[in-house]
């Protein structure tokens, strides 16, 4: 999941987390993912003999955290190559599908300042609020369109979101290593009634760790994007990708996201993830 | 047909210029119908264009009037089950100051949620190409301009445009360009996209939008889901189709396109009498044609169907050339029309391309021909009813019998008894709207009888101004009753519809003029936007304070205007503090006590009305009005009405404390500003501007420039009669020329034998000219005399279907005095060249005439 909005995103661990890029449909947070590596040795016998839905279960439990602090810096490289960079400190706080998130961009100068608020709801989309410093005031942020870019990454909003593992139908496919880790190759389709961009998610979850090593997300079976997760390591006991490359393979473009100074566990307030909160923290 | 080719054709060619100018009646009449409308057209659907293009998706829109509503209605209509999306929406125009490219419509939306309802083609191909969406949404001066304006300005994606705003002049940075088309084509390319929150600061909207536009989900037809959220909303919004707009903005133009119409539909009619001058003129002068024809056994009906066949024919091309010059006419009057429903309306108009309506221009061309036909109905009826031995005598055909004249002056006589028992009980539409008819009917039925008493007495000065010259023409008048009276006739309803409008110009003006000089008395006006009519830019309330801090200012008045739906028209509520306005101004109270309506308008007690309005919607003192807010309907009683022109449709005064109440909007367009005694006004206005120029937008007018602008504004609105005073001018010359040129033709041998037995050149050009200007000066007379009977009917129809205004009848004698040599100068004027026809033809020929 998703560490822009603070729902678990791809690499960032922790079920919990808010701004996660969730872009399987059930993919579980990256700390879930994390943690599972701690356990995956031991647990390799039973996981084995686990469905498909049970490793997505897993994968999410694993990175669960109270709340997590990291800085975050994001590269958007278009398709004529043109790189726009920049760079924010991201907070969370609750668990998994019921957590608040706070992104402050930190560079460059014209959103320096600019912060955003992710309420993360398990049984619907989240609500957003932005605050922006130059404007001086703050915003809820209309997200009817999912499906459309995340301020410009290629990241789609629907891709922040936390997801609900009982909005899906899991399959498992088989195995298959990616950047040489074995893993689980998983497909999960939406439930009638769920509401998502994608008509079908491929999921590589990784045997060793319950990390998910890549998603691949298709619109009406043509693949639109793909995530891939690498650098990662064991922070706090929660197993964790540093490194989200998000690949839109229409547009011809990808978003690199590298996670650092990275904190689990950190005591936060509720009172900082409100929108008083955004204005305050400026 | 083969009649047409045998018989029509040779008569056409040998009267050439007559067929001409009989076709330049219908000519003139389709061209100002189709230049008119198609001007009006063009406006209305420019903007119509400009609505849809920018209502992309969304199937429904959320208005309170255009007052706007706060922000949290957006949730209110997000909530609502049946809606997919909601994009709230601010628009306004701003002037660019770059040469020549008129305003820029601003489109306010917020880019996070809007493009599930409107697409954005940008210029790089991708779906989101504003350079940055997050720099975008963080930068206040962020703006997306289209293509086609970039590259007009020379400006790149990064480029810098600069306008006004609330906070002073500001500098904006392009960060996208919209490719052609699509959206990108609203408001003739003149469009900008800016922050939805940015543009609230910029145009001092508060934390307000103007609207939201809603996208339903699939399942739900539009007008459940207009049914559902309007349900939820409450009454005091309006919920309805993109379309919705377009009908608002329709029913603002509603009294200008029944002036359009009115003046149309009066040279069409006036067209009508030339094409029955002409051909009743044809008729007698081709009677011997005619006996023959019936003589070798055409039927009645033959003959019949040949002047119908020749008046279709004239018809047919005059409507097309009248749709030619029309258009060429619309061309330059598109963007005039759209300049001046902005002024008056406040409503941001680029209208300058003119948009062709087929169908319309199709009517058009039938309505031509019908006119043509129906004029020439009765001229081709009494032809075909000639007599074939009646018809080869000579010299009787121009005499009206004695029966029918006397059966006319009886009719004209019970029609003229009727007008006058309609008067009686005027207050019933129909019996008013039937009197009306019955005194038009009276004057045309007494034309040819008062035309010849008239040319009696003119004999007496002619004669003594020219013995030989003043009976020579008046005898043709005399003699030519038909002839004469049918000219007469075109001339006087002519210029009684001139003098009608003219006494209603006179009217609106010293009406308003008086409105303007007791209501509109402050020492200065400080606006946001370049007129008081506009309200795209919005003054906070603070800055009441501001302004009495400033050497020399007495009081700051703040007012508030925004329309709303009120019993199917926009009407415009006026937000004031009563009481201040009552110490400063004293309105001509029309109905009500002055005191106790103010005081009780301040106590929120009651509203007061416009007297136009109260008479428009038979509204008194005592009646419950009941007006849309988005707090849900403003319910008070009509306390007191007054004289006010703020607004064509009328206008609600209710107090500012009631208005930001249930409107949750304490924002100000203008204020009212009186200075300390003794203090200059442009010493103020330059304080002013020195002390708050440079923080906000503002606009600081001297009385006397407001004084000005609403009646120059007044004027142009007028300006429609002097359309008219021309169309009467050239009726007179064309109708002149054509009389005359039958009128020489008749004389022929007449005038030959008068040169014969000594007559000279000048006396026969003089007698011309004579008759000419005796049948102006008939016309005249008959015109004023019809006219200043008209004018009262017209002032009626304004009072009581109209604007409501309650104008005082006012004679305009200026008009007239100016009317009598224009109209004398173009009949001796359109004399020359049948006077020279006259002079210039063969003796020879003449005499062997006949």
């Amino acid at each position: 999941m998703n560490r822009l909005t603070g729902g678990p995103g791809p690499g960032a661990r922790g079920r919990a987390t808010a701004l996660r890029f969730s872009t399987c449909p059930g993919p579980r947070p990256l700390a879930a993912v994390l943690l599972s590596a701690i356990l995956g040795l031991t647990l390799a016998a039973p996981v084995l003999s686990q469905d498909a839905r049970q490793i997505v279960e897993e994968s999410q439990r694993r990175g669960k955290a109270r709340s997590e602090r990291y800085e975050g810096v994001l590269e958007v490289v278009a398709a004529n190559n043109k790189v726009s960079r920049k760079s924010w400190n991201y907070i969370r706080i609750g668990s998994y599908g019921d957590s608040k998130a706070v992104i402050r961009f930190t560079a460059p100068a014209e959103v320096k300042g600019v912060a955003l608020l992710v309420v993360n709801h398990p049984d619907r989309s989240s609500d957003q609020w932005m605050w922006t410093p130059a404007i001086g005031r703050d915003r809820r942020i209309a997200l009817q369109d999912r499906s459309s870019r995340f301020f410009g990454t290629d990241f789609s909003f629907e891709d922040l979101e936390e997801r609900d593992v009982n909005q899906y139908d899991y399959r498992l496919l088989g195995e298959e290593a990616i950047d040489g880790a074995p893993c689980w190759r998983i497909e999960s389709r939406p439930r009638q009634g769920k509401v998502s961009q994608y008509t079908l998610s491929l999921v590589w979850i990784r045997k060793d760790n319950y990390v998910p090593a890549q998603y691949e997300n298709y619109v009406k079976d043509q693949l639109a994007r793909r995530l891939h997760e690498s650098q990662i390591d064991n922070v706090q006991g929660i197993w964790t990708a540093r490194l989200l490359e998000m690949t839109d393979l229409r547009r011809k473009s990808r978003t690199l996201l590298r996670i650092e100074k990275l904190e689990y566990n950190i005591p936060v307030k509720d009172d900082d993830f409100t929108v008083q909160a955004l204005r305050r923290e400026q | 047909m083969m009649l047409l080719r045998l018989i029509s054709w040779p008569y056409i060619r040998k009267h050439l210029l007559r067929s001409i100018l009989t076709t330049a009646g219908i000519v003139l009449g389709v061209a100002l119908l189709v230049g008119m409308q198609t001007a009006n057209q063009s406006v209305l659907q420019s903007f119509n264009q400009t609505v849809d293009r920018i209502a992309g998706k969304a199937q429904l829109q959320v208005t309170a009037g255009d007052a706007g509503f706060p922000e949290d209605v957006l949730q209110r209509v997000e909530s609502a089950p049946e809606v997919r999306a909601a994009a709230p929406v601010i628009e306004a125009s701003v002037d660019t100051g770059l040469p020549g490219q008129g305003k820029l419509l601003i489109l306010a939306v917020d880019m996070t949620g809007d493009r599930s309802l409107r697409d954005y083609d940008f210029e790089s191909g991708d779906d989101d190409v504003i350079d940055d969406p997050l720099v975008f949404l963080a930068q206040p001066d962020s703006l997306i301009l289209t293509r086609e304006f970039a590259d007009r300005n020379g400006i790149r994606s990064g480029g810098k445009i600069t306008f006004d705003t609330m906070e002073g002049p500001k500098q904006f940075t392009v960060r996208g360009i919209l490719k052609a088309g699509g959206m990108a084509a609203a408001f003739g390319g003149n469009l900008g996209i800016m922050d939805i929150y940015a543009a609230e600061k910029v145009f001092g909207r508060g934390q307000r939008f103007d609207r939201i536009d809603v996208g339903l989900r699939e399942d739900v037809p539009v007008e459940r889901g207009q049914e559902a959220l309007q349900k939820a909303l409450g009454p005091g919004f309006t919920v309805e189709p993109p379309s919705g707009r377009a009908r608002q903005f329709q029913s603002l133009l509603g009294i200008y396109r029944i002036a359009i119409g009115i003046s149309s539909a009066f040279a069409l009619f006036i067209g009508m009498f030339i094409i029955y001058n002409s051909f009743s003129i044809a008729v007698t002068q081709r009677r011997s044609e005619i006996g023959i024809l019936r003589a070798l056994g055409a039927t009645r009906r033959q003959i019949g169907t040949l002047f119908l066949g020749e008046s279709a024919l004239a018809g047919l091309i005059g409507s097309a050339c009248g749709v030619g010059v029309g258009l060429a006419f619309a061309r330059s009057l598109t963007g005039f029309t759209g300049r001046m429903m902005e002024s008056i309306f406040g409503v941001p108009q680029n209208a300058n391309e003119v948009i062709l309506e087929p169908r319309f221009l199709l009517f058009a061309m039938a309505m031509g021909v019908a006119v043509s036909m129906a004029a020439a109905f009765i001229p081709a009826r009494n032809a075909a009813r000639v007599e074939p031995v009646q018809a080869l005598q000579k010299g009787r055909y121009q005499v009206l019998g004695a029966g029918e004249s006397r059966v006319r002056r009886v009719v004209a006589l019970g029609a003229a008894a009727g007008a006058v028992a309609c008067l009686a009980f005027r207050s019933y539409l129909l019996a008013f709207y039937l009197g009306y008819l019955l005194a038009v009917l009276a004057f045309l039925l007494l034309t040819p009888f008062l035309a010849l008493e008239l040319a009696r007495v003119l004999r007496v000065p002619l004669k003594r101004l020219k013995p030989v010259e003043g009976s020579l023409a008046v005898d043709s008048l005399i003699q030519a009753p038909r002839r004469t009276s049918a000219t007469v006739a075109a001339l006087m309803l002519s210029l009684a519809l001139v003098i009608a409008q003219g006494g209603v110009s006179v009217a609106s003006f010293r009406s308003i003029e008086e409105w303007v000089t007791t209501s509109l008395n402050p020492d200065l006006f400080v606006t946001a936007s370049e007129t008081i009519a506009a309200r795209d830019f919005r003054f906070p309330a603070s800055m009441r304070g501001e302004l009495e801090q400033i050497p020399g200012v007495d009081e700051a008045e703040p007012v508030r205007t925004a329309r709303v739906q009120f019993r199917g028209s926009p009407v415009m509520i006026i937000a004031i503090d009563v009481l201040r306005l009552a110490r400063r101004v004293h309105r001509i109270v029309v109905a009500g006590d002055p005191d106790g309506m103010n005081r009780l308008a301040s106590e929120e007690k009651g509203v007061i009305l416009a007297e136009t309005l109260a008479n428009l919607d038979k509204l008194r003192v005592g009646d419950m009005v009941e007006l849309p807010t988005p707090r849900g309907p403003l319910r008070l009683p009509v306390v007191g009405v007054v004289r006010d022109y703020s607004n064509q449709l009328g206008s609600v005064i209710v107090d500012r404390k009631t208005y930001i109440r249930y409107f949750q909007d304490d924002s100000a367009d203008l204020f009212r500003i009186y200075l300390k005694r003794g203090v200059s006004a442009a010493e103020v206005k330059a304080r002013i501007i020195d002390s708050l120029g440079k923080q906000r937008r503002i606009f600081v007018l001297l009385n006397r420039e407001v004084r000005d602008w609403v009646m120059r504004l007044t004027d142009q609105w007028l300006g429609m009669t002097y359309i008219q005073v021309i169309v009467a001018v050239i009726v007179a010359v064309l109708g002149i020329i054509n009389t005359l040129t039958v009128s020489i033709a008749d004389r022929r041998r007449e005038l030959g034998v008068l040169r014969a037995v000594g007559g000279l050149r000048a006396q026969i050009r003089g007698a011309v000219w004579m008759e000419a200007a005796a049948i102006g000066a008939i016309g005249l007379a008959l015109g004023i005399a019809s006219g200043a009977v008209m004018l009262y009917y017209e002032l009626q129809v304004i009072r009581r279907d109209l604007t409501g205004m309650p104008l005082e009848y006012a004679f305009p004698a200026a008009m007239v005095a100016l009317l009598v040599p224009v109209i004398l100068a173009a009949a001796v004027g359109s004399a020359i060249l049948p006077a020279e026809t006259a002079v210039r033809s063969s003796l020879v020929e003449a005499l062997e005439y006949e």
